[in-house]
């Protein structure tokens, strides 16, 4: 039978707790869970088909990049920058899509900020803030999402795993019903042992890496998403209409706040009135 | 990857380091061309985004000097095909791109460049 997802609690120093129930995690089991990941959520497909040609984006957290190549039906009219911890999941970014593309891919941390402020177009940051270990720490990065894009005109899509799996997944998620809280876990990934050296020609057995995750409750995203901006000095509401202002004005609009397959959605647009 | 468009959207971040942090140099570079297809409308939307007097620089550094030093106002197709050459065709595969406020050395292998920081040299 396989491995059931488990809660757990996290003990240690959130950095250090990140970098070995997830970051080792992933450069171990990079190819197989790469072989996995490559048909892309509609949501984000259709965010993505939406932009303008000629705009430039971060993917934060890319992984295997799968949203590289995108929109499929306008190849090389947008330009996603992909950035990752794992280096073995950005060897496979590299090529995300096509052999023959080369892919621009960045060894960062998605609570970094290695770009010129509000310089992309969008953002995107797909599977990835449940990753992290703390509130502060997930709030941390969704400010580093907002600061990444213009503030007149960016758009940015964040996606976590939900505690409310669909009917398909084969997830189930231990909760305590009463906080109406996010929970912490291990979702197992069972990586069957393929090494055939002389020692291991023996054994076939399947080793088990436990993944740290957050899956978020109902609400959480959309409330995690309001306060980092609020801290950030942005309204979040939708851009009043414009006439005479006497106040500089930043904002960020949700566009959509949604679920879809077991995962938590916003989608985000940035506005700024200058004063006149 | 770094070709030219990312070099020219990365700055420096290490702790304290928030003036005089762009554009990165680099170092050692070891360049390999790959052609990509033109697309003009993608060049023409992408040029807002793009610092101009770095991107010269830089390309300047790497040995190419195709480009005018003041943008022009005026985009003809010949220059939106150099600007496609210089931006998405030039691929720096190896070397280090450093700061030149506070010399932070970011290496760059097999084409990835790293901009990852030390704990203590987090902002």
């Amino acid at each position: 039978m396989a491995p059931k997802v488990e809660t757990t609690v996290v003990d240690q120093d959130a950095q250090k707790y990140e970098q070995l129930h997830v970051h080792e995690v992933y450069e171990q089991i990079a190819s197989h869970f790469s072989s996995t990941r490559y048909k892309p959520w509609p949501v984000i497909a259709n965010f993505l088909a939406s932009l303008p040609t000629g705009w430039v984006g971060l993917d934060s957290g890319t992984g295997n990049g799968k949203y590289l190549p995108l929109p499929t039906d306008r190849p090389g009219s947008l330009l996603t920058i992909g950035m990752d911890r794992s280096r073995n999941l950005l060897h496979a970014a590299r090529t995300a899509g096509d052999q023959d593309v080369i892919r621009e891919v960045v060894r960062g941390d998605v609570l970094d900020n290695p770009w010129r402020r509000g310089v992309f177009d969008y953002c995107i940051s797909i599977a990835t803030i449940h990753h992290l270990a703390t509130h502060e720490r997930r709030k941390q990065a969704i400010q580093r999402t907002l600061q990444a894009v213009s503030p007149s005109h960016g758009r940015v899509l964040i996606y976590v795993w939900a505690i409310d799996q669909d009917e398909l997944s084969k997830r189930q998620i231990p909760t305590d019903n009463e906080t109406h809280a996010g929970q912490d876990v291990f979702v197992p990934w069972v990586l069957s042992n393929q090494k055939k050296s002389e020692e291991d020609s023996e054994r076939s057995q399947s080793q088990v890496y436990n993944r740290y995750y957050h899956m978020f409750a109902k609400g959480e995203l959309a409330a995690l998403v309001r306060e980092a901006a609020t801290e950030l000095g942005m309204l979040v509401e939708q851009e009043p209409t414009r006439g005479g202002e006497k106040l500089s004005v930043k904002g960020v609009e949700v566009v959509q706040d949604g679920w879809e397959r077991s995962n938590y959605y916003v989608e985000l647009r940035l506005w700024q009135i200058d004063q006149v | 990857m770094v070709r030219l468009i990312t070099h020219n959207l990365l700055s420096c971040h290490a702790k304290g380091c928030t003036t005089n942090n762009f554009p990165l140099q680099f170092k050692d570079a070891e360049i390999e061309h790959r052609d990509a297809e033109f697309n003009p409308e993608f060049i023409r939307g992408l040029l807002p985004k793009i610092e101009w007097k770095a991107l010269v620089d830089t390309a300047k550094g790497l040995g190419d000097t195709s480009l005018p030093d003041e943008q022009p106002e005026m985009m003809d197709d010949e220059l939106l095909k150099t600007l496609h050459h210089v931006l998405l065709e030039v691929h720096i595969e190896e070397g280090q791109m450093i700061c030149p406020n506070c010399n932070h050395v970011y290496p760059i292998s097999n084409g990835i460049p790293n901009m990852l920081l030390a704990e203590h040299e987090i902002a």
